[in-house]
């Protein structure tokens, strides 16, 4: 299992990046210039704090709950699942083709927060997705910090 | 933070002229103007104008990545996103370093980025370059497979398997409070594992890294996310481990590497220091 001798034969290397990836990467990292010479045109700040909240709650926990009852224990484990259908899996798209689990549940409402407050469709409607990012920008539980980070050297 | 300097009012495009729409130069990154690579024209440019093109801006030993940014229009769809990674991913994998822009910076004009930003900056910006030479950044991001993290954790803990019969034969709506005591125990679980598998990222791949800064994952199936300033000696050997810890997690944590990526995650710390040293 672990003959791996050519580099990308067990990782995933995204060439471009999903909207996601960039999201985290560029939004509330890199260098600022200046608070007086900066523009942060509309939208955008409010972005960078509100696409990266995580909420662990009872919300959070039913879905984990949900997650766990669909599994069907009977079924044989994850040993007779393969490396080529696991790679298949990650080829095709991997976490955002698969069936939705309880735990991309987050993934995605961060998608959908995101995906609303950047817009991106036609005039028409924006104003709807407006509403929708207002509501799920909303953060109804937080208990864990949006952005811990350690630093080491 | 609010906008009250008449010079930020124009190049945001809101306010007083609305006949002429104001245009601005957005910024990308900054990087050694020996190192400007054409590549970049053939990019699109944040905004999605097809008049306008990625282009620099010099000054002395240092360059701005720059491009005219029209007017009217707020900023921020996915594609302009898009536009501001690629310009930087493009930068970054020519192996010359690129101090990189937070998404939306914007000036007045090419002579505010030459007078306010490359004047004024040039000695840092040269030495932060210096600093980040022959480095790149990579970012792992890793993420369980959800159906074999939940089945790890029920062959682990009988306590947790037998509650999870126990909600499965209630009712839905009498078993409220035991569903929400299951997932927070399988939420815990999954936090354990999740400290555990960091460290192991960590304990494996820091050592080929000059600094790593480690972040928790965005999403609740997320692993970590890390991101390592490699030297360019070691990348190969890097990636090469980085990769086998990736074939010994293969059915249950995904690792994604993303990189060679302009040091988003490093850059402030190359500033500061150069400041604290001068």
């Amino acid at each position: 299992m672990t003959m791996a001798t050519q580099s990308g034969t067990y990782m995933d290397r995204p060439s471009g990046g999903g909207l996601v990836d960039v999201v985290d990467l560029i939004l509330d990292k890199g260098l600022v210039i200046d608070v007086y010479l900066r523009v942060s045109l509309v939208g955008i700040e409010l972005l960078t704090v509100d696409a990266r909240i995580v909420v662990a709650s009872v919300d959070t926990y039913l879905r984990f709950a949900e997650a766990a009852n669909r599994l069907d224990l009977a079924r044989s484990g994850t040993e007779t699942k393969g490396l080529p259908g696991m790679m298949q899996e990650i080829r095709e798209g991997g976490a955002q083709q698969k069936t939705k689990g309880a735990l991309e549940g987050a993934k995605d409402s961060v998608k959908d927060t995101v995906g609303g407050m950047l817009g991106g469709g036609s005039d028409e409607d924006a104003e709807d997705q407006d509403g929708e990012a207002e509501e799920s920008r909303q953060p109804k539980h937080r208990s864990r910090p949006a952005s811990r980070k350690d630093r080491s050297r | 933070m609010v906008p009250t300097d008449e010079k930020q009012a124009r190049v945001a495009g809101a306010p007083a002229a609305a006949e002429a729409p104001a245009t601005g130069c957005y910024v990308y990154g900054i990087l050694a103007a020996s190192a400007t690579d054409p590549a970049v024209e053939k990019l699109t440019p944040v905004g999605g104008d097809k008049e306008t093109r990625v282009g620099y801006v010099r000054h002395g030993d240092v360059a701005a990545a720059v491009s005219p940014l029209p007017g009217g229009r707020p900023l921020g769809r996915p594609e302009d996103l898009r536009a501001h990674a690629d310009v930087l991913n493009t930068l970054a994998a020519t192996g010359a370093p690129v101090l990189p822009f937070r998404f939306g910076t914007v000036l007045k004009d090419t002579q505010a980025v030459s007078d306010d930003v490359l004047a004024k900056g040039h000695d840092s910006f040269v030495h932060a370059l210096e600093r980040l030479d022959g480095r790149a950044q990579f970012t792992l991001r890793a993420t369980y497979d959800e159906e074999a993290l939940l089945r790890e954790i029920f062959a682990d803990r009988p306590d947790i398997t037998e509650l999870r019969e126990s909600v499965a034969q209630m009712p839905e709506d009498a078993a409220y409070y035991q569903r929400v005591r299951l997932g927070e125990l399988i939420y815990e679980s999954v936090a354990a594992r999740r400290e555990k598998d960091t460290e192991l990222i960590k304990e494996r791949l820091g050592p080929l890294a000059d600094a790593m800064v480690v972040s928790e994952a965005p999403t609740d199936d997320g692993v970590t996310d890390v991101a390592f300033l490699v030297n360019d000696d070691r990348r190969a050997d890097f990636e090469r481990t980085a990769d086998r810890l990736a074939g010994d997690w293969q059915n249950r944590i995904r690792m994604r590497l993303l990189g060679p990526l302009a040091p988003y995650d490093f850059v402030a710390e190359a500033m500061e220091e150069t400041e604290g040293e001068a």
